[in-house]
């Protein structure tokens, strides 16, 4: 009869911590890693953007095909335009990159482009669409 | 003695206890921060040298953009006219700086991205952002 009272009192921990793993486990393999994310702005052109120039600056001029960039017109391989956008990077930074995109072109591509014109400090870039 | 005994057997639970309540506060407060946005079956174009986006404008409409060209927005399907709907009103609500975040999978082809593009451009949204893994850094 003596012994009773303090059992009675004691809490079942033994399935709570059970339950209490069950969730602690189901979370850590939920929760996903966060992948970094970098956000490349393409600047649409605007109405109203054109008209405000009226001397023309020097312009950059690349093409974004299927697996193929071209620069000012003829196509190099990426190592090759990254390279050499560096070098005008360093003339100019403030020219302005006209990536133009074919309909084809991946989202990849248009990355590429986008991320190397950002290795060389070309911060200006214009995204047209080729049709 | 035999009492002695007993007290050294006991397992020092309570603080295990509160260790591990802390880790699941820590998981549910992390797993609910901005998982509704994120289309986790986009698998983003690579970017190697672009630097990792710390914090984006609050304001941000992240428009998830599949292969195949179907467009969502918080995992709500949407169509392109609805798209432009969506745009329209949040232009309304807080000026045409909103910035678009368009993510799209690697693969999507341009032609794609153009229409969620020009549907930005059509409701007076310039300011387009195109999402892409920072591996590099």
């Amino acid at each position: 009869m003596r012994r009773k009272p303090p059992e009675q009192l004691a809490v079942p921990m033994s399935s709570m911590i059970d339950i209490v793993f069950l969730l602690l486990i189901y979370f850590i393999v939920t929760a996903r890693e966060d992948i970094p994310e970098a956000h490349l702005a393409v600047n649409l052109p605007a109405p109203g953007m054109a008209k405000s120039g009226e001397v023309k600056p020097k312009m950059l001029e690349m093409q974004v095909h299927a697996n193929k960039l071209y620069l000012q017109g003829s196509e190099k391989p990426v190592a090759e335009i990254a390279a050499m956008l560096k070098y005008l990077g360093s003339l100019d930074p403030d020219q302005t990159v006209i990536v133009q995109v074919s309909m084809n072109a991946r989202a990849t591509d248009l990355v590429t482009a986008l991320d190397l014109c950002r290795a060389a400090g070309l911060e200006k870039l214009n995204v047209v669409t080729l049709r | 003695m035999r009492k002695r005994e007993d007290d050294t057997l006991e397992t020092p639970i309570t603080s295990m206890i509160d260790i591990v309540f802390l880790l699941i506060i820590f998981f549910v407060v992390t797993a609910s921060v901005d998982k509704d946005v994120v289309d986790e079956s986009i698998m983003l174009a690579q970017a190697k040298n672009a630097p990792a986006v710390e914090q984006s404008d609050p304001r941000t409409v992240t428009v998830n953009l599949h292969k195949n060209g179907d467009i969502n927005i918080s995992l709500q399907p949407l169509s392109l006219s609805q798209l432009k709907q969506m745009l329209i009103s949040m232009r309304a609500q807080s000026g045409n700086s909103v910035p678009v975040l368009i993510r799209c999978d690697a693969d999507t082809q341009f032609r794609h991205i153009d229409r969620v593009m020009q549907v930005a451009a059509s409701t007076g949204l310039y300011r387009v952002r195109l999402a892409a893994e920072a591996t590099g850094m």
